[in-house]
């Protein structure tokens, strides 16, 4: 048993059918086993255009509070031992349920719409970056850490000055990796009412026609990488000293 | 040497002095602990020395040292810098002026070389181009090329490293200066070098050194005074390497310094410390009757011609033949062997004497003229002499060549 | 935001469609939801979930064991995981129900390539970290490079290597609940057809969905914690 939604959407097209002209060649559209509508593609590359944009907000947003989130739960968990096991855990469980889900889960809190959106969004990255944060700082060498201790450095002055820089690499990969499931994850906003470049793959009879898929999967593919590269940029920029030593 | 910032006047000292060190009862105890890891230590470091605490493990040291810039608190009793208490200064503060170099060194791998000397000047406030300035000198101090200044510690050898971690505890003229087991993860040959070097710097800069190490042969070498500790910081004998080699206080100490222990007074002294036999010169050319006459003295010590040249340099030793001819001939019977200098190790003297089985080899001076005659026997007599207690040269005026 | 009661209330609906079939707007009459139903979704979500993930780690299992013991093509093991992440579910979902077909035998193997990279790289890494003198201790000892992968690197690599298949469980698992869009049922169907389940019902399947993960999550990692030796587990954090 089909859903009622892909019936839906199968109606919609059939329609079409009846509706064309009689000129023997079918629309490309129409035609559900073309892989590929150039034309088409051609014509309507506008309607890419704002749900291209909604999802960059969705994608920057959720990073942005995601990251201060975790950032401020590590540096929490940092200084206080006992609190890592349960961080690390509710993290984790909010990594787990599935972003769809936990959209409906917030409906009745937080309503349809880009806020339910971001807070799901954000909530998914909070495990990746907590985690990375975690790492990063506790690599730091602690010959490091104490002779800055016996040179006078205070201990905030250490976490800022000495740790935290230290800790950039790890961060930043966690931020990479969260930014690259976090465009993926955008798609499935459509659901909760957010808009983005899921309304070109769900949404009036898109289901059945490849060819918008396609595009709107491969735009979010895309902003997926140019946000990796645009990271890896900030983090061979923040990060000198590694580059030296591999020299 | 220019002095640190003033933020705080509770310093009494020009920053350029360096400053004794007083422990007064000083006792640590961790929480938990039976016995105290450090008991009631009292000791004074004079300034400008170097006071090596040396021990087996768990026997305090470590922690002795750190409390002096309160890395480890102090339960009870006090230290005293240039006479004001450590208790009593904010730790942080306390800090930044005692300069403090640990084993595994500790630079921040994200700083440039530069940067990481220049630390502890940031945190007082200093101006970027003195601090730069500061670090360039500092540099050079230690021994490594000014270029290095931009580079990463990742991209320095672990002697290297080591250098720059003594130039960065240098930076703000510290009025004493902690070093934990510096050396300590620096291969032997580095090892060896880096003493040298610090002894070197030491004899320009004359800071007050709090130095703690496992390896007695270190102690001896770097030590002006050396307190040898068992657990609980207990000071079993705090005197100058010469006095601990000579006269240990007790078995603890005797069997910590070694059963060799007179070859290691001998890693102490030059040639030139002792005073040498001498051997009846021949010259070329000479009158052999005249030599035979000096050898007929009485109070000659050595039996034995040595011929020289118009110089006095040595050629070698007469025998009986050579003398039974009028004048004596430019080439000796007897080859010279080994031929000692005035500067020469004492220790490395004797393992010459030793090897090539010589009963006297001439020593001479830098222009290689005759000073005088070394044997096994001169050697030991000057151990068992109580002239040899008073003699001792500071750290830094030892061989360590 | 609502007030607490009528979140209650909303809770409080959809606890009641989990358990008792409920009158529906659209199907004329016939009655949705209940206990059977909802059994029956989840069944069918966990019965197409265990398939692909069976087939990712038939596929990406081994080649990821093998490319770590071999220390070889590290640059395709991370890729091919970072870019996994990457891939938005819907977009495959609805390809595949374009462009291949509808039903379980089409779904499955894309819903395993969802799960091939997380299972590929921790599979290579988890291996790749495994202490090199051990290894070569075991090659010294005379053990074939299979056998060593079956008892050294392996059991050494199991906490790295699970967390790669409980997270390609998780992610097939969540993507399987926009499968009805692909035809084939799962509990996605209550969240998905608002009109036909209501209110009551999209809240349901969202807490039903939720709940399988966490469960699906705590078993595999209790299996986790069966499998790592107890010398292992000093070792982590």
């Amino acid at each position: 048993m089909t859903s009622p939604g892909l019936l839906a959407a199968a109606g919609q097209v059939g329609e079409g059918f009846f509706h064309e002209r009689s000129s023997g060649t079918l629309p490309c559209q129409a035609r559900t086993s073309h892989l590929f509508c150039f034309d088409w593609a051609r014509e309507n590359i506008d309607r890419y255009g704002t749900p291209t944009v909604q999802h960059l907000e969705l994608v920057v947003f959720s990073l942005l509070l995601g990251f201060a989130v975790a950032f401020v739960l590590a540096l929490l968990a940092h200084r206080t031992r006992w609190l890592r096991p349960p961080l690390l855990a509710s993290t984790g469980v909010l990594y787990t349920i599935p972003s769809i889900a936990f959209f409906f889960l917030l409906l009745p809190i937080t309503g349809r719409g880009r806020d339910t959106a971001i807070i799901v969004l954000a909530a998914y990255t909070l495990q990746i970056i907590y985690r990375n944060t975690m790492v990063g700082l506790d690599n730091v060498p602690e010959s490091a850490k104490d002779a800055a201790r016996g040179m006078g450095f205070t201990e905030r002055q250490i976490l800022w000055r000495i740790e935290l820089p230290l800790a950039t690499p790890e961060i930043v990969a966690g931020l990479r990796i969260a930014s690259l499931s976090t465009v993926a994850i955008a798609t499935l906003a459509v659901f909760a009412g957010a808009g983005g470049l899921g309304t070109q793959i769900y949404g009036q009879g898109n289901l059945t026609f490849p060819t918008t898929i396609i595009i709107a999967g491969g735009i979010a593919i895309l902003m997926a990488l140019a946000l990796d590269i645009m990271l890896l940029l900030v983090q061979r920029l923040t990060t000198p000293w590694r580059k030296a030593a591999a020299a | 040497m220019p002095s640190g910032a003033s933020g705080s006047e509770t310093q009494s000292q020009s920053s350029s002095e360096a400053s004794s060190v007083r422990y007064e009862e000083a006792t640590k105890c961790y929480p938990g602990a039976s016995e105290p890891a450090v008991d009631a230590l009292t000791l004074e470091v004079p300034a400008g020395e170097i006071c090596v605490l040396v021990g087996p493990s768990g026997c305090g040291k470590t922690t002795a040292m750190r409390m002096v810039n309160r890395t480890v608190d102090i339960t009870s009793g006090d230290i005293l810098i240039g006479g004001s208490s450590v208790r009593e200064r904010e730790p942080a503060q306390l800090r930044r002026e005692i300069g403090y170099v640990i084993q595994q060194i500790g630079l921040f791998p994200h700083r440039t070389i530069s940067e990481n000397i220049g630390a502890v000047p940031q945190l007082l406030g200093w101006k970027k181009e003195r601090t730069r300035e500061r670090s360039a000198e500092l540099l050079a101090l230690v021994g490594l090329d000014p270029e290095l200044g931009d580079r990463y510690p990742a991209q320095l050898s672990g002697g290297q490293q080591q250098r720059v971690g003594v130039a960065r505890a240098l930076a703000a003229d510290p009025l004493v200066m902690l070093m934990d087991e510096p050396f300590g993860a620096i291969d032997p040959i580095n090892r060896e070098r880096l003493q040298n070097e610090f002894l070197r710097l030491q004899a320009e800069i004359r800071k007050t050194v709090l130095f703690v190490t496992h390896d007695i042969d270190e102690a001896i070498k770097m030590g002006d005074r050396i307190a040898i500790m068992r657990e609980g910081g207990r000071v079993q004998q705090y005197a100058t390497p010469a006095e601990l080699l000579m006269a240990p206080a007790n078995e603890f100490v005797e069997d910590f310094v070694g059963a060799d222990r007179a070859l290691k007074r001998l890693a102490l002294m030059r040639v030139a410390d002792i005073n040498l036999w001498e051997a009846p010169l021949a010259y070329v050319g000479q009158a052999t009757a005249e030599v035979r006459a000096k050898l007929a003295a009485p109070d000659v010590e050595i039996p034995y011609p040595l011929l020289v040249d118009g110089e006095r340099r040595p050629l070698g030793w007469l025998s009986e033949r050579d003398l039974e001819r009028d004048v004596v001939p430019a080439q000796a019977d007897s080859p010279l062997g080994p031929v000692l200098e005035l500067a020469d190790v004492m220790r490395d003297a004797l393992a010459d004497l030793l090897q090539h089985e010589s009963q006297y080899a001439p020593v001479v001076d830098h222009r290689g003229r005759i000073a005088g005659v070394l044997s096994v026997e001169i050697i030991s007599e000057f151990l068992a002499s109580p002239q040899a207690k008073s003699d001792e040269h500071s750290a830094v005026e030892r061989p360590h060549d | 935001m609502s007030a607490p009661y009528p979140l209650l209330a909303s809770f409080g609906g959809a606890i009641e469609f989990i358990f008792t079939p409920q009158e529906s707007n659209v199907t004329g009459g016939k009655k949705v939801g209940g206990f059977d139903k909802v059994v029956e979704l989840m069944l069918k979500q966990l019965e197409v979930t265990a398939l692909a993930l069976a087939l990712a780690l038939i596929i990406a299992l081994p080649i990821g064991l093998w490319l770590g013991h071999r220390g070889k093509g590290e640059l395709l093991a991370i890729g091919i995981g970072n870019a996994g992440r990457a891939i938005p579910e819907l977009a495959l979902i609805a390809l595949v129900a374009a462009l291949i077909g509808v039903g379980l035998l089409n779904l499955t193997p894309a819903l395993a390539v969802i799960g091939i990279p997380p299972i590929l790289t921790n599979a290579y890494t988890g291996v790749r970290q495994v202490d090199r003198p051990t290894v070569d201790a075991a090659r010294g000892i005379g053990m074939t490079e299979l056998e060593i992968i079956r008892r050294v690197e392996l059991p050494m690599a199991i906490p790295t290597v699970m967390g790669g298949i409980r997270g390609a469980a998780i992610a097939i698992l969540a993507t399987a609940t926009i499968a009805p869009l692909a035809g084939v049922e799962s509990l996605g169907d209550f969240i998905i057809n608002e009109n036909v389940y209501g209110d009551n019902g999209v809240l349901a399947g969202a807490l039903l969905v939720a709940l399988m993960a966490l469960a699906l999550e705590g078993s595999l990692a209790f299996l986790q914690s069966r499998l790592t030796s107890d010398g292992l587990k000093l070792k982590t954090v």
